[in-house]
């Protein structure tokens, strides 16, 4: 099915804040990702799509079916919310072979699939452990693990990453990339624009309830470096008088030579001519370096109204 | 209904308030406690103050140098005065473990994952039921039990007669589980209203106030807690158990854990 997912003029208010205002998307195959600040709705959405919210007004299909109403989606479906949700005083291996059961699972199949996928994020050692003596990067590791232990068609993910190390987080983004090389829909919530940036996946700005942009992850960089500064750091120092005579250029950190220089740039094109300007002028880029804005700053008041 | 959904959830639950010893420890150890040592003050006062007070609470002859008067304090005491106080045991314990187990998903914030499971509502309910319900009910018998052995022992050491088990006390057993039902069912009647398993606690532990004024009834001779007695409150109280767990039930939200 190419929508796994059909949203129709969703809304969710708890008591005076309005948490979804009349959403309405519908998934693509493969990783779809809901980018947005604190307090946009990220977790309220993946939440009723999962079947734990009823939903005020719209409609919600997964799979054809509604999930707030119909248990024997959840077969299909899984949902790692951002605060884990593992029984602390349970062991690893208890946390797991229990909800493999509720799937229908054997303990065989639970401890089988369970090893393989604790052994790739590099967390088997701590099976025999009780939850809360793990740190907070183990149990989402933990938590990843009991999300996948199904299988899942459906795959809904809030924050898969947010306590993670670089290794674990990209071993955790090549197992949701395999999700979609199987044809199958993974939702994935974050507020951090880095994350977004290492998937090529259908990109959704959520802000104050109303999904305010709907495109391409590689789109991202055209919003996010527009009217943004980039620091540029060389294997020797250049004169500043030369660098001051590259557009853009706004400052160095030496008093007549600096070897960190810093330029404004109007949009990402403006990159490459900065850095033909520095090797013209016998420059060495040894990096180059962005100052990521603030999630809000990015899909401002302009892009919703032009939504 | 998948019934070994259910028993998987019970046997989760039971398996983390076991895990703890700050929940299971005062929980068992002291009704374990009130078992031995009441049944111990109880033959002390039966043999050096019986014939004077059971004059008073007992309405019979005091028998100066007899010791009949003792024996019958010590059933009085030991049924309708103690025997009572541990009615209290299913209701407390029930409402431990019942809040620990709904009212704590929500406080550790564990029930996203169990609720997005396949699981329907009733087989969560259920699990959550039994889950609450079997431990309140083998730790009651086990502590009835245990009451009725040390009182035994001590009442045949003294007056060679054994006191327990008498057709009231049997009816206080029977009564147990319909009182930890009761517990339950207004820890998920609240479940959706408080916010932590302290709150969940203290309101249904409003419960054993009718219990506790059972002995003072009994003494000041409001409440014959004959077989009669119980068998109506078992009646009574199978009736409102199944309106409120009807309520619970139907008003169970999946909302109310997280």
């Amino acid at each position: 099915m190419a929508n796994n997912i059909i949203i129709n003029h969703v809304s969710k208010s708890f008591e005076d804040v309005r948490a979804l205002n009349d959403i309405s998307f519908r998934s693509s195959p493969g990783v779809n990702i809901i980018l947005g600040p604190n307090g946009a709705g990220k977790s309220t959405l993946l939440r009723c799509i999962a079947g734990l919210y009823k939903p005020d007004s719209g409609s919600i299909r997964v799979l054809g079916k509604e999930p707030y109403y119909d248990n024997t989606l959840k077969q299909r479906m899984s949902f790692l919310s951002e605060n884990y949700a593992l029984y602390d005083y349970l062991s690893v291996k208890d946390n797991l072979i229990f909800f493999g059961k509720l799937y229908g699972m054997s303990e065989g199949e639970i401890i089988e699939k369970a090893t393989e996928t604790l052994k790739r994020l590099d967390a088997y050692e701590f099976i025999e452990r009780k939850v809360y003596t793990l740190s907070r990067g183990t149990k989402q590791k933990i938590a990843f693990c009991r999300a996948t232990l199904n299988d899942p068609e459906i795959l809904l993910l809030d924050e898969p990453t947010a306590f993670l190390d670089q290794q674990s987080s990209e071993e955790i983004r090549k197992s949701v990339q395999e999700y979609e090389r199987m044809h199958r829909t993974v939702l994935l919530v974050t507020q951090r624009i880095n994350e977004v940036a290492r998937y090529n996946a259908r990109l959704l700005i959520l802000n104050k309830g109303r999904i305010v942009n709907d495109s391409k992850t590689t789109d991202i960089y055209k919003s996010m470096l527009s009217g943004s500064s980039i620091s540029i750091r060389l294997a020797k120092p250049l004169k500043n008088s030369v660098a001051a005579s590259i557009s853009g250029f706004i400052s160095s950190n030496g008093v007549s030579y600096g070897n960190m220089l810093r330029f404004k740039i109007r949009n990402y094109k403006e990159v490459n001519k900065i850095i033909a300007s520095l090797i013209e002028n016998g420059a060495y880029i040894v990096s180059i370096d962005y100052a990521e804005p603030l999630v809000e700053n990015i899909f401002g008041k302009g892009a919703r109204d032009e939504f | 209904m998948n019934f070994e959904k259910s028993y998987i959830i019970a046997i989760k639950d039971m398996k983390e308030v076991f895990s703890s010893t700050a929940i299971y420890g005062p929980m068992i150890g002291i009704p374990i406690f009130f078992a031995i040592v009441l049944p111990l003050m109880t033959v002390y006062v039966a043999l050096h103050a019986a014939p004077s007070i059971a004059a008073r609470i007992v309405s019979m002859p005091v028998l100066p140098g007899s010791s009949i008067s003792s024996v019958k304090f010590m059933v009085f005491f030991s049924v309708n005065i103690l025997g009572t106080i541990f009615l209290t045991i299913p209701i407390i314990t029930a409402s431990v473990i019942a809040a620990d187990s709904f009212a704590g998903e929500k406080e550790r914030k564990t029930a996203e994952a169990l609720l997005s499971s396949p699981a329907s509502n009733s087989e969560l309910l259920l699990g959550k039921i039994l889950a609450s319900l079997i431990p309140t009910i083998v730790l009651t018998v086990l502590v009835f039990a245990i009451y009725g052995i040390v009182t035994n022992i001590l009442s045949s050491n003294a007056f060679g007669v054994d006191v327990l088990p008498t057709p009231s006390w049997l009816m206080m057993l029977l009564l147990s589980p319909f009182l930890a039902v009761a517990a339950i069912s207004v820890v998920v009647l609240i479940s959706s209203h408080v916010r932590g398993i302290k709150e969940a606690q203290q309101l249904s532990s409003l419960l054993v106030l009718p219990i506790i004024i059972l002995p003072f009834a009994s003494i000041a001779g409001f409440a014959n807690l004959s077989v009669r007695f119980f068998a109506y409150s078992i009646i009574a109280l199978a009736i409102v158990d199944a309106i409120i767990l009807w309520v619970s039930i139907k008003g169970f939200k999946r909302e109310a854990l997280l």
